[in-house]
């Protein structure tokens, strides 16, 4: 009876284990989610409809982003106060460095002789704009 | 005991499904958005967005639109030749001083004949034939451009010279044998306002009786949709003319399914010269850069009336404006006036909704 009852004891004791196991995995998934979802948005740089690198748009910094097929061409992303704006560029036209500094989800900045894409995106926000015109 | 542990176990179990759900996890009937990037056509950045079930079936798409944009971006090329295309670049041949009747494909006959229908309609503020006028800007730009500090203005007598040659009723078409020719030797075509327009429908019709539906085309800023966004309204928004005001990108928000939306602006292409800006839209009559408006929007079902339409509408006082847009089916306008202010013609606010962009 006794021997009976210490293992059913530890039979309840291996289910608490278990369910703290489990409590603690959702804890971690709920966690890591939550974080995810704070992330913000993003700066994408796309090069001829590839994307190359990621930027977040909360963190102020200045990249070079060098494009052309001999890696010729460059243009500086700048990402300051929220915002992402090409500040140089080696492009004939320059209207991408004239294009205003872009923070809202689906803004672009695009540099046509580089084939430069600029895009503020955010996985968490319901897709934004679909267009500028 | 046991019992409570195992609905508790339960309990977690389905909320984790539940996370599962409204987390990362997607639907497989669900259709994911996709995004191609294009830079090879009408000297502007190409948009393709589309709803699809797979990246291949996405990428199929794209490959359609890619080649019929090619295919109408060398066709309606006004400037560049290319092998075996009898193109706009040859119709305005002016090297031998000489015009000839070029056999053409049907989809240049079929531009044109669109072309003149819009002279006509928009009261000769969209003219196909006054290459001659645009050619002399177009070079004065991009010297201007190339070198700021010397950017010139045209001078009016050399404009007014070139606007001798711009009768649209010395662009003969032969709809039949498929020929144009130009009987003033000192003419040319000048397509802009209509040919980016024109072909974006085109690609959105051919696209359309594949049976694609959820796509929207954005060809530098012309834009046309095709069916829903997964279920919704494509949502567009309209820029800010204003450059300088650096808050606000958007001046208004659309919602369209299957409408074309098209703006016409000041601030869109233009060089400076002692400070002024001087913009790509010439008046036909001034021969100078329109100075009515900061910028024009028009929503229509037709992409190439769209392109044709806003460069009208932009040069235009504005009670013709609204006389011409009021006279035609399913056209609605929004005009942004010098002073900032955004007049409406009657159903434009039917496409309008409320949004705050998101950070």
């Amino acid at each position: 009876m006794k021997n009976n009852n210490s293992q059913k004891n530890r039979k309840i004791r291996n289910d608490i284990i278990l369910a703290v196991a489990i409590i603690f995995i959702a804890a971690a998934g709920l966690l890591l989610f939550v974080l995810n979802r704070e992330e913000g948005s993003m700066v994408s740089v796309k090069i001829d409809g590839k994307q190359t690198a990621s930027y977040p748009l909360a963190e102020n910094t200045e990249v070079p982003i060098i494009t052309g097929e001999n890696n010729e061409h460059i243009n500086i992303l700048t990402i300051k106060d929220g915002k992402a704006s090409i500040s140089e560029a080696d492009c004939p036209d320059k209207i991408c460095v004239e294009t205003r500094p872009v923070s809202f989800v689906g803004e672009t900045v695009v540099c046509l002789p580089h084939k430069l894409v600029i895009e503020i995106t955010n996985e968490n926000a319901d897709g934004g704009l679909d267009a500028a015109v | 005991m046991k019992k409570a542990v195992s609905v508790f176990l339960t309990v977690i179990l389905a909320l984790s499904q539940l996370f599962a759900l409204t987390g990362c996890e997607k639907n497989p009937e669900e259709k994911t958005k996709f995004n191609n990037y294009y830079f090879d056509y009408f000297d502007t950045a190409t948009t393709v967005s589309g709803y699809a079930s797979s990246q291949e079936e996405f990428d199929a798409v794209c490959e359609d639109v890619k080649a019929l944009l090619s295919e109408y971006h060398r066709l309606f090329d006004i400037y560049n030749r290319y092998k075996d295309v009898n193109n706009l670049a040859i119709i305005n041949d002016l090297d031998n001083g000489k015009h000839t009747k070029v056999t053409v494909d049907k989809k240049i006959i079929d531009m044109l004949t669109f072309a003149k229908e819009m002279y006509e309609k928009t009261n000769g503020n969209v003219n196909v034939a006054m290459g001659s006028v645009l050619s002399i800007w177009h070079n004065y730009r991009n010297d201007g451009l190339d070198n700021p500090a010397e950017a010139e203005l045209p001078p009016m007598e050399l404009l007014k010279e070139a606007a001798k040659h711009t009768d649209i009723n010395d662009l003969i078409i032969d709809s039949e044998n498929n020929t144009v020719f130009l009987a003033d030797p000192k003419m040319t075509l000048d397509v802009g306002a209509v040919a980016k327009g024109y072909a974006v429908e085109q690609v959105a019709k051919a696209l359309e009786e594949k049976g694609v539906t959820g796509y929207l085309l954005n060809v530098g800023g012309n834009v046309k949709t095709i069916g829903l966004a997964n279920g919704e309204k494509w949502k567009a928004g309209i820029e800010n003319p204003d450059r300088d005001d650096k808050d606000k990108p958007f001046i208004e928000y659309v919602k369209v399914a299957g409408e074309s939306i098209v703006t016409s602006g000041s601030y869109q292409r233009f060089y400076i010269v002692n400070g002024e800006n001087y913009h790509h839209i010439i008046d036909p009559v001034t021969l100078m850069p329109g100075t009515k408006y900061r910028s024009v929007s028009v929503i229509t079902n037709d992409s190439g009336m769209g392109d044709a339409l806003s460069t009208a509408l932009f040069l235009m006082s504005y009670e013709d404006g609204q006389k011409l847009v009021e006279s035609t089916e399913n056209v609605e306008a929004m005009w942004v006036m010098n002073d900032g202010e955004q007049l409406y013609s009657a159903g434009f606010e039917a496409y309008t909704f409320e949004y705050v962009p998101q950070k």
